[in-house]
């Protein structure tokens, strides 16, 4: 009870300040506590919400389907996925797709060809663009998540989630990125019309690799926290955001392949604010996601 | 060269008799000068003037324009360096700037004056030196602030000449040293006069010392007492005087007059204190009785000079000729001379303006005209040569007339010399002579201001026999003017003045208009008319004269005017000649002799006109006489006299003694001619002379120049007199305005009054109508009242009736509800009445029943009676058995209500247990739920781990395959060769199923797994293509007839490759297909097909059903079937052989070819 109501005589001062992120904690670790994890609900917490970072890879391997909702069998389950991963990995050194020498990342693509059955006949065979765009991801999330079990697994998760779930929407992504840009700055579009590089954007990096390389990842965890609760329209405004930050140099630029360039290498020191004003944007775009509790 | 020469032939062309040239050569010169701006043309033009002293080059020099002016400068300076050259230099500057040429501020700052100063400290020349201080005295008031740095060389001049005055060093002339002491006497007058204190000190210092005590008492005291104490010596400082802005303010004739104002010399000074001063200074003149009348004309002319402007403007109204001056000016006059008795003795312009015009008519003798016109034209005819030069244009040499007609005044006087130079210029030597003393005396006076006019008449008069010679000649000469003026008078009338002329003369002329017309008219008199224009001119020289001249004729004339036109002409110049004081008074007292009683003709008319100046100056004069009858011999104890006056002696003396020689010797001889005039040896006498004569040009032209200035500072005097009265026309309209509206402030306030009045009459009409309707308001008023009062009246009234009216209604309604009471109560008794009356009926109705039932009652009583002995026994018994069943009967009924309840309990109970069951069913599904969600997750993760470990075993199948491949290329064993290059070609075939399922693995593979599982099924298009195209080898079908031809064999070799496939393809599931199927696994494989439909060709008659589908089979693999029917000829022997083998699998085959086909039946 005293707990209870220290914490709501801060909460409130807390919101005021403008610390985000001290209560949700708590509030996170209680949606944790139930047993059967109510993924809805978390994933609406992780869209109204940054996750934490302590909790961040349990949540996500929650919301992508690595574990159960249930905790009794996330140990058992967490067994499989390893001896899962070991036995491919076995099986690529037998073959000797990869060695020791090999680059983590490559590893995991590896695996997932083999799991996915694509692996070529050689490890020579150059790749295709799907295998790049993984990855550029798999490296990002080397970046996020310490063990390579459960990155393997949540990039190998994260993929799959990219290319069956959002199979149909991220095609229609670069049209709504328009229609915001133009909402929020209809100059720079118009300019960027002029210059025709609106259809030169690098699409491809913002939507099928979901910025990966292009932010720093501290930053870039948070966009994803937003695509692995199963929106994928936080890209859009992200995208949005970086044109209205550079805006002035992006207005100096006319010639679309200058601006291609530049936005494909930003400046990574004001990532977090742009990141914190897209999350600000799609919340008003597109509106704070409510507990359906 | 050629301009050099050009120019000599110019210069010498500058002299040349004929005018027309010489104009020419000096407007050639002066385009040079403007053009040239070298020094060349100016050094050359000043060594002319050295050389021939030439008259139009000093024109041209003494014009010089501004950048010239330096090269003129430096050039003089050169020649002041020479001893030679010194004397004309020095005369040429004096020229120069007695013009004031516009440069002459610079002259301060030229290297001319230190060579100047220190010529005159240390030339021993008497003349050099008299020039040079003349010079000097005539620059100094232009540069006064020069005197700062040269202040000292100035006194130190002042001292070495002042000493020299006395010591006469060397060989100098007695009469060199009455000029120098004249201009040394200038020289303490300019240094006093400007520089007062810092002069006074020089003196002292330069003084107390005794070597100079001697020329102090000699020569600078009798100075000092010819000055007053300057004023400037009590308010002034040494370092005062000398600042720039004390000069600033004044100009050069101011320094001029403020240096005359402090002398007391008659003969230098311009203030009418001098009046009395004068006379002393007369009185100790030398008794002669020229110098007795000089000292009261001196007077006269000195108030008259100072007060010049007041009669010239008195004169003006009443001159008939174009005036120039507005009508405004005739008033102050009037009132200036209504003033003048009250006027002191010192005021100047009072005196002479009264004083002047009474005393001369009553001096004047009528019958002394002549002689003295004589006189005084020849003085004339000698003066003016001196006065044209400066004011009058060049003469013109061939007609003197034309000259004339320009001046109108002038001319007359001016003309005769010239005339005589022109005519006469084969004149003997001697005449020119005589004209040189004449000239000399006639330079001093204007400097002597007509003194020496007086001195000289007297000379004459008191010579010896000269007299008669003089007045012959003076007839000569009075004729020449008869004649010029007959001839000039002519052409006077159209008055054209000149431009050129000098303005003292200009104006002169232009008063001088009323005048000569009478002298026109009157030229036929002879000469008589004649003096009068001449003693005009000859005033007029003097720069005070020209008023003096005027105003006498003026005044007259005017009066003229005002009286009977027909007084004449011939009065007219008598009248002029008696107002001319200078002449008049002369010739009277010349005619009067030396007499005492000569002043009484005119002493009471100064009485009349000043009572006190006159007396003043009579008395003074008396006493003068009277001391100078004594002794007439007093020349030498005159040690105060002024150095002029001496100097005017001298040239007095001198004039007589060369009048007398000239009249007596007309030879050119000088050795005769001076022989007789004084001891000096003849070789000598003419330098000497020649040298007076210089030195005496020199004085004049320095006079002259200090009449110049007298001339500037009288006409700002006069533009002065003129503003002050237009100021007082002014003041005196603006007084008339002041009148004028005073006048119509009177109107105004006449107006005003009336107006008032008028106000207040109306005022009084409104109040009176106030009044009336005061009183009619009041009555109004009044009659309000009343009004009101009686409304009030009646309101109290209808108040009283209303309130009775209010009372009456309350009793009304108090009636009313009386009434409705009583109403009320009425109805209600009324009812009670009705009620009592239905009571009564009943009763009385109920009364009668009890009647009626009573007697029932009673007939019942009666039979009951009757009846009650026989039912009792049996109703008794019926009623215990009754009772017992009653009984009976109750207690079953709660033996029943009993067993409801309990049954009812149970009822509850078991529901409670039913929905606690089903809840736990509910929880139990929940749980099962979750369980299986549990159980799904971690089905799903083995699965998936499944899938994985499916893959991987694919790959390590692709691997090992490959690997087979690898070692089958090698080349091993044949037979292992070919059992592998079967096996390999089965798994490429699974391979290329794999690849062509590529697309979708998944379902590739269960595809495969399907195959695995039912070899029944029909093989799939692609499969049997790939094994028809092998069937077409010929390598394959004799592998697939070896094959068949050792069936028993392959078990146990078949199985090798094949069931290690099996193991790793198929895993668990292996295990529920028995092997003998396994066995013929090549269902999928060609040989498989083919042992199949040879074994289904057995069982054909056993099972016709299948025909259609093998018949299908069979079509569509017809090659290879009829390949296979091709091996199975030969193989017919062995043909029974398989079909033993296991009637088990057969049957078996045939349940899966049931199966088959009922699958593909259904």
């Amino acid at each position: 009870m005293t707990e209870d109501s220290q914490r709501n005589f801060r909460s409130v001062y807390y919101e005021k300040v403008g610390f985000r992120g001290v209560e949700e904690k708590k509030s996170l670790e209680i949606l944790l506590k139930d047993d059967r994890l109510d993924i809805e609900k978390l994933c609406t917490f992780s869209q109204r919400f940054p996750l934490p970072s302590m909790y961040r890879a349990l949540v996500w391997k929650v919301l992508l389907g690595i574990l159960p909702p249930h905790h009794e069998s996330h140990t058992q389950v967490m067994m499989y996925r390893k001896g899962q991963y070991s036995d491919v990995l076995h099986a690529l050194k037998v073959i000797r797709f990869v060695s020791d020498a090999t680059p983590q990342v490559e590893v995991y693509l590896r695996m997932y060809q083999l799991e996915s059955g694509k692996l070529p006949r050689s490890p020579s065979f150059p790749l295709k663009p799907e295998d790049e765009v993984f990855l550029a991801i798999a490296k990002a999330m080397e970046e996020m998540v310490e063990d390579s079990v459960d990155c393997y697994w949540i990039t190998r998760c994260f993929v799959n989630q990219l290319n069956n779930k959002y199979r149909d929407s991220l095609p229609q992504l670069p049209k709504a990125f328009e229609q915001y840009l133009n909402l929020e700055d209809s100059r720079l579009l118009s300019h960027l019309k002029m210059c025709s590089a609106v259809s030169r954007l690098p699409y491809d990096l913002w939507f099928k690799r979901c910025f990966a390389g292009c932010l720093p990842e501290s930053s870039l965890q948070r966009v994803w926290d937003k695509v692995v609760s199963g929106s994928c329209k936080i890209l859009v405004f992200v995208a949005v955001e970086i044109l209205l930050t550079f805006k002035l140099k992006v207005m100096a630029l006319n010639n679309s392949e200058k601006i291609t360039k530049f936005l494909e290498n930003i400046p990574q020191d004001s990532s977090d604010a742009i990141v914190s004003k897209a999350i600000d944007l799609w919340h008003k775009h597109c509106g704070t996601p409510v507990h359906s509790a | 060269m050629a301009q050099q020469a050009n120019l000599g032939e110019l210069l010498s062309m500058l002299d040349s008799p004929v005018l027309s040239v010489r104009d020419d050569v000096t407007a050639i010169f002066k385009e040079n000068l403007n053009a040239d701006r070298g020094p060349m043309l100016v050094n050359t033009l000043v060594d002319y003037y050295l050389e021939t002293s030439s008259q139009q080059v000093l024109h041209i020099l003494t014009t010089l324009q501004e950048p010239h002016d330096k090269h003129l400068l430096d050039k003089m300076n050169e020649y002041v360096g020479k001893a030679t050259s010194r004397l004309s230099t020095l005369s040429l500057l004096g020229h120069a700037i007695r013009l004031q040429p516009p440069w002459k501020h610079k002259l301060s700052q030229a290297p001319l004056l230190p060579s100047l100063l220190k010529c005159l400290k240390v030339d021993t020349d008497v003349i050099v030196l008299t020039t040079g201080v003349l010079v000097l005295i005539t620059m100094l008031p232009m540069i006064p602030q020069a005197g700062k740095q040269h202040l000292h060389d100035f006194f130190d001049i002042f001292g070495r000449l002042s000493s020299w005055c006395l010591k006469k060093p060397g060989h100098v002339a007695e009469i060199y040293l009455v000029h120098l002491h004249a201009s040394v006497y200038a020289l303490f007058h300019r240094l006093y006069g400007m520089y007062p204190c810092n002069f006074v000190s020089f003196l002292r210092s330069h003084y107390s010392m005794k070597e100079n005590l001697e020329t102090f008492e000699e020569v600078v005291k009798p100075m000092m007492e010819h000055v007053r104490i300057h004023p400037e010596l009590v308010t002034g400082s040494k370092d005062h005087e000398l600042d720039p802005r004390r000069w600033k303010k004044l100009e050069t004739h101011d320094v001029v007059i403020e240096c005359a104002k402090i002398s007391l010399d008659p003969t230098e000074a311009s203030y009418e204190d001098g009046y009395s001063v004068s006379h002393q200074n007369s009185a100790r003149l030398p008794p002669r009785s020229a110098d007795v009348t000089a000292s009261p004309y001196v007077d006269t002319q000195n108030s008259f000079g100072s007060v010049t402007s007041t009669p010239h403007s008195v004169s003006r109204p009443m001159s008939s000729t174009p005036g120039q001056l507005p009508p405004p000016l005739s008033s102050p006059a009037p009132r200036l001379s209504a003033e003048a008795p009250q006027a002191t003795l010192w005021s100047p312009s009072l005196m002479c303006g009264m004083a002047t015009p009474p005393t001369s008519p009553g001096n004047v003798p009528p019958d002394c005209p002549q002689p003295c016109s004589k006189a005084f034209g020849a003085l004339g005819g000698k003066g003016t040569p001196s006065g044209t030069p400066a004011t009058s244009p060049p003469p013109a040499p061939l007609c003197h007339s034309d000259d004339c007609v320009h001046v109108p005044l002038p001319p007359p006087t001016a003309a005769p010399p010239r005339k005589e130079e022109r005519t006469d210029p084969a004149r003997p030597c001697l005449h020119r002579q005589h004209h040189l003393p004449n000239d000399r005396g006639l330079e001093e006076l204007p400097g002597g201001k007509g003194a020496v006019t007086l001195s000289d008449l007297p000379g004459f008069l008191g010579g010896l026999a000269s007299e008669e010679d003089s007045i012959e000649k003076d007839n000569e000469e009075a004729a020449i003017y008869k004649e010029l003026s007959e001839i000039t008078t002519a052409d006077t009338e159209p008055l054209v003045p000149r431009g050129g002329f000098d303005s003292p003369f200009y104006q002169d002329s232009l008063l001088g208009c009323p005048r000569k017309t009478p002298s026109a008219t009157t030229s036929a008199q002879g000469a008589s008319v004649h003096p009068e224009p001449l003693n005009a001119s000859l005033d007029k020289l003097g720069p005070d004269t020209p008023k003096q001249a005027f105003t006498p004729i003026e005044l007259p004339g005017g009066g003229r005017d005002q009286s009977p036109a027909g007084s004449g002409e011939h009065q007219t110049p008598l009248e002029t000649r008696i107002l001319t004081p200078s002449p008049f008074r002369v010739p009277s007292q010349r005619g009067a002799g030396f007499g005492s009683g000569q002043p009484p003709p005119y002493d009471h008319l100064f009485e009349v006109a000043l009572p006190k100046t006159a007396h003043h100056f009579i008395s003074k004069k008396t006493k003068e006489l009277v001391k100078k009858m004594p002794g007439n011999a007093e020349e030498a104890c005159a040690p105060s006299a002024s150095p002029l006056e001496v100097l005017d002696r001298l040239i007095q003396q001198g004039a007589d003694a060369h009048g007398k020689e000239l009249s007596r010797l007309s030879l050119p001889s000088k050795s005769v001619d001076w022989t007789h005039f004084g001891g000096s040896p003849p070789s000598d006498e003419i330098r000497t002379l020649r040298n007076q004569l210089l030195l005496l040009h020199n004085q004049l032209l320095y006079e002259r120049f200090k009449r110049q200035q007298h001339a500037v500072r009288n006409r700002r005097l006069l533009r002065r007199v003129i503003r002050a009265a237009a100021l007082e026309e002014h003041n005196a309209a603006m007084k008339d305005q002041l009148k004028l509206q005073e006048k119509d402030i009177q109107i105004w306030k006449v107006s005003l009054q009336k107006e008032q009045a008028r106000y207040s009459q109306l005022q009084e009409q409104r109040d009176t109508v106030v009044a009336q309707l005061h009183s009619q308001i009041r009555q109004l008023q009044h009659d309000r009242e009343e009004f009101y009062n009686q409304s009030q009246e009646l309101q109290t009234k209808l108040e009283d009736c209303r309130n009775m009216v209010a009372e009456l209604r309350l009793e009304l309604k108090k009636a009313n509800s009386k009434v409705c009471h009583t109403e009320l109560l009425l109805s209600q008794v009324s009812q009670k009445l009705s009620n009592s009356e239905s009571v009564q009926q009943q009763m009385e109705f109920l009364n009668r029943q009890l009647l009626v039932l009573g007697e029932v009652n009673e007939l019942y009583l009666e039979q009951l009676q009757n009846k009650h002995s026989d039912t009792t026994k049996e109703v008794e018994v019926m009623k215990a058995a009754y009772r017992k069943e009653l009984e009976k009967h109750r207690s079953h009924a709660l033996q029943q209500s009993q067993r409801l309840d309990t049954s009812q309990r149970r009822v509850l109970e078991l529901e409670a247990q039913l929905a606690k069951k089903d809840h736990l069913l509910v929880e139990q599904k929940k749980y099962l739920e979750d369980v299986k969600l549990q159980a799904r997750g971690q089905l799903q993760a083995a699965e998936s781990r499944y899938e994985a470990q499916k893959r991987i075993t694919q790959v390590f199948e692709l691997e090992v395959l490959d690997l087979y491949g690898r070692l089958g290329k090698d080349g091993l064993l044949k037979k292992l060769e070919v059992e592998k290059t079967e096996a390999a070609e089965a798994a490429e075939e699974r391979l290329d199923c794999c690849n062509d399922s590529c697309s979708d693995p998944v379902r590739g593979h269960s595809d495969t797994v399907s195959g695995h599982n039912g070899e029944t099924r029909p093989p799939r298009p692609g499969s049997t293509r790939g094994s028809g195209g092998r069937g077409g080898g010929g390598s394959s079908s004799s592998s697939s007839s070896s094959q068949l031809s050792t069936p028993e064999k392959p078990p146990t070799q078949r199985a090798g490759p094949f069931s290690s496939r099996w193991e790793t393809a198929t895993g668990e599931p292996s295990t529920s297909i028995p092997t003998t199927v396994g066995s013929l696994p090549s269902s999928k494989s060609f040989l498989g097909m083919k042992a199949r439909e040879l074994f289904r060709n057995k069982s054909e008659s056993q099972c016709d059903e299948d025909g259609v589908t093998i018949s299908s089979l069979s079509e569509t693999l017809k090659t290879g079937v009829d390949m296979g029917m091709e091996a199975k000829t030969p193989l017919s022997p062995d043909g029974p052989r398989p079909a033993p083998p296991s009637p088990d699998s057969v049957g078996q085959l045939r349940i899966m070819d049931y199966n088959e086909a009922h699958q593909e039946h259904s």
